[in-house]
């Protein structure tokens, strides 16, 4: 009897090698069910699929084999996320929106993601992608920099394009800026320019604060010093006067500067007792903290990055605005610039800035003053007003 | 059938493929039901295995990445065998793990600087992998010390410890470790210095040294437990601590350096991971290799070999999901499902056992017996 089982299972085992190797790949690729979790892929997949990523099961289905990357006229696309998921509701999820925008507008012809799920395969993610002929590949978060940077010297062919990744010539990027990569970075201050503003002109104590994590960062500094140069554009402009409070959680280490919501609400609340009535929270979860406590007192709070309206449900009421990083129309840019031959050189290509929607606040915004931030966006897009704030904190 | 006749090799293969049995038919059941899973959420199985297979095995790049990944995975599922063959259940490999990372990546990065002058490697990365090791060796003697005298258990220890561990680990590498340049924002060490890096094997491949080292200490385990006083202790105090201090083995200090070997054993993973991979250590970095680990010990039954291909298996499991992805857009958690319904089926063999309808040990003793050898 035993031996019959060994057999059986060895004929299994059989079976699902010789089908692996001979079977030729005529089935078409799934849709990718996007799920957070194991379990849940075996319940909820399905449906996940259709209503999750309805832009990929509408491009790639038709489409169903991967084309030939290698050849000149076909442009494919590849994502390389840091360690976490491609369906994040953030920072992944909106440049992955970028690419596939790219393919829906037809500027490419093929596009692919790869969840990393562990550092030491970001060159072999990014190598898949390059060594299959992809004319671009497209990574994103701080971590990646190093593998991009020397996968972009190993595929002088190859486009890549990092998020995040503020890279400079130094020891360990000599060659730096390379002609095939460019890192998105972003103007943190002209985004917190345009909430100043906003806090500003509905302000009725003309009294705003702001938290934030270290400025050592210098995307912190940026926002924070924007804030109050949006305040006291419109301070001039509206001859008003108008006491802005920015506090940096510098006096900690990095452990705990962006992750301290506590010290971020108790600031915010001894800044609403002292009468100011918008606060901005930037840094992590300690301006989670400040948003959080501010919607509680029922003050503006201004959130970070994202549409915090949608990451913050508990303070969604009291979302004045948000300061924003928008990443998906870079990404789609950049892929655009780039299969037209006008790939950004410079090694930094400086994605837009923005505010978010004010949702259930609309009402309390005046057309008025929903017109004045349309100039402002404008004018900071096109260069006519400038926040004046430089890019890093000048040393004392 | 069985008749007594039997040729002696065959019978010493029965005898070397009797203990693989289960484990390879855990294997099988976790990839048919993997493939199921694949198929009931409108995947190809058969496509995403072929990606599997070829991003694991397929070209010399793969073997390579497979033993890249393998390697910390046969450090650190030594280091759970070694305990269990103690009879000790080493939850805080993941621990031990990380502050090997942070004693060899601080003596590799910051020792030149202390001493002002370089070091030559022959002496820089011994140092750092050596006291990597320590580390992992002395944070896994203290829950063995606390088993020894005060019978405080190990695995709630172990559990706790693993906390405390990262923490600290967090702590360093956000506060005092943490990489100066103004540009970095994450929290990872400053790379270690050239002459503390141990060098890839061949050219243009990662795969390093570390590998070569991981099969020779699972051979030197192996001759510790099977040929050694020590490992005779270790094992006899694993069987049954009382009988063993009735023979008169000092049953405390046996488990104390049980645990202090396993911790070594998961501080080389780390510390190796740091000298030939990384060369720098990074938090996240690592993450659930210490937990993994039981998973492989378990299905390597805690034999040094069977340890070192289970490792490989994890290993090409996690490098295959890779391709597995970039053919199928299969999210790679399946290969998570997979090793978790792997782990069931080992530790459940009752399972296994009764599907392909496998006679328990006592039975086949008295089948052994009966082949008449």
């Amino acid at each position: 009897m035993k031996k019959l089982y060994l057999v059986t299972a060895l004929m299994i085992v059989a079976s699902i090698i010789l089908t692996a190797c001979g079977a030729p790949a005529t089935t078409a690729p799934t849709q990718a069910p996007v799920t957070s979790a194991p379990t849940e892929a075996m319940t909820e997949a399905p449906t996940a699929a259709a209503t999750e990523a309805p832009t990929q099961a509408a491009t790639q289905a038709p489409s169903g084999q991967a084309p030939d990357c290698t050849k000149p006229d076909v442009f494919c696309v590849g994502f390389v996320t840091d360690v976490g998921k491609i369906d994040d509701k953030s920072f992944n999820q909106t440049a992955w929106e970028g690419v596939q925008k790219a393919q829906s507008d037809g500027v490419a012809n093929w596009v692919q993601y790869i969840e990393t799920t562990d550092s030491k395969d970001y060159d072999k993610n990014i190598a898949t992608f390059a060594d299959a002929g992809y004319d671009m590949v497209v990574t994103w978060g701080f971590a990646l920099t190093d593998a991009t940077y020397n996968a972009a010297k190993q595929y002088p062919n190859t486009f890549f394009v990092g998020g995040d990744q503020f890279l400079s010539k130094d020891d360990n990027h000599p060659d730096w800026p390379l002609a095939n990569l460019v890192g998105v970075v972003y103007n943190e201050d002209q985004s917190g320019f345009l909430v100043g503003a906003l806090a500003a002109m509905v302000s009725k104590s003309h009294k705003l604060g702001a938290v934030c994590g270290t400025d050592a960062v210098p995307p912190v500094w940026r926002y924070g010093e924007g804030y109050k140069a949006g305040a006291a554009y419109e301070d001039a402009k509206n001859s008003t006067k108008t006491e802005v409070t920015v506090v940096y959680h510098s006096d900690v280490g990095f452990d705990k500067t962006f992750t301290d919501p506590t010290w971020g609400a108790d600031t915010a609340n001894s800044m609403i007792d002292k009468g100011a009535d918008a606060i901005f929270g930037c840094g992590g979860k300690t301006g989670n903290g400040a948003v959080d406590a501010a919607a509680q007192r029922k003050v503006y709070a201004i959130g970070v990055d994202t549409d915090q309206y949608f990451t913050l449900p508990e303070a969604a009421s009291q979302m004045l605005s948000s300061a924003m990083k928008p990443e998906t129309q870079p990404v789609a840019d950049i892929i655009k610039l780039a299969k037209d031959g006008k790939f950004p050189t410079g090694g930094l290509y400086a994605g837009p800035s923005g505010y978010a929607p004010y949702h259930d606040l609309a009402s309390a915004v005046p057309a008025n003053v929903d017109a004045e931030m349309q100039a402002l966006l404008a004018g900071l897009t096109d260069g006519s007003i400038k926040t004046n704030v430089p890019p890093v904190k000048p040393a004392q | 059938m069985q008749s007594s006749n039997e040729p002696g090799f065959i019978k010493n293969l029965r005898q070397w493929l009797e203990p693989l049995i289960v484990p390879l038919l855990a294997i099988i059941t976790a990839v048919i039901l993997g493939g199921l899973i694949i198929k009931s959420v409108g995947g190809d199985p058969f496509a995403a295995y072929r990606g599997l297979v070829q991003g694991a095995f397929g070209s010399k790049k793969a073997l390579s990445e497979t033993a890249v990944w393998a390697t910390p995975y046969i450090f650190a599922g030594l280091a759970v065998a070694f305990a269990f063959k103690g009879g000790l259940f080493n939850i805080g490999a993941e621990g031990q793990l990380a502050f090997g990372a942070v004693a060899a990546a601080l003596i590799g990065y910051a020792l030149p600087k202390w001493l002002g002058h370089d070091i030559p490697a022959f002496i820089h990365i011994p140092l750092a992998v050596g006291l990597g090791m320590l580390a992992g060796g002395l944070w896994a003697a203290i829950p063995g010390a606390l088993k020894a005298y005060t019978g405080g258990h190990e695995v709630i220890n172990t559990i706790m410890m693993n906390y405390i561990a990262l923490n600290i680990t967090s702590f360093l590498l956000n506060g005092p470790m943490k990489d100066p340049n103004p540009l970095n924002v994450v929290a990872r060490t400053p790379a270690i210095a050239k002459s503390a890096r141990i060098a890839p094997i061949f050219d243009g491949l990662r795969v390093h040294w570390g590998f070569v080292l991981a099969l020779l200490v699972a051979l030197l385990i192996w001759w510790i437990l099977q040929k050694t006083t020590l490992g005779f202790e270790i094992r006899t105090v694993g069987s049954n601590p009382d009988a063993a201090k009735y023979a008169g083995i000092n049953v405390q200090r046996t488990i104390i350096i049980s645990m202090a070997i396993s911790g070594m054993l998961a501080g080389l993973a780390g510390a190796i991971e740091v000298t030939a991979l990384n060369y720098r250590h990074e938090l996240g970095f690592a993450v659930g290799y210490g937990f993994d680990a039981i998973a492989i010990a378990l299905l390597g039954k805690t034999n040094p070999f069977g340890v070192v291909l289970a490792a490989i298996l994890f290993g090409a499991m996690r490098n295959g999901g890779t391709r597995m992805q970039f053919l199928t857009q299969i999210p790679v958690d399946i290969i998570s499902v997979i090793q978790a319904l792997i782990l069931l089926f080992v530790a459940a063999d009752a399972i296994i056992r009764f599907i392909y309808r496998i006679r328990v040990r006592e039975e086949r003793v008295v089948l052994t017996r009966g082949w008449g050898g």
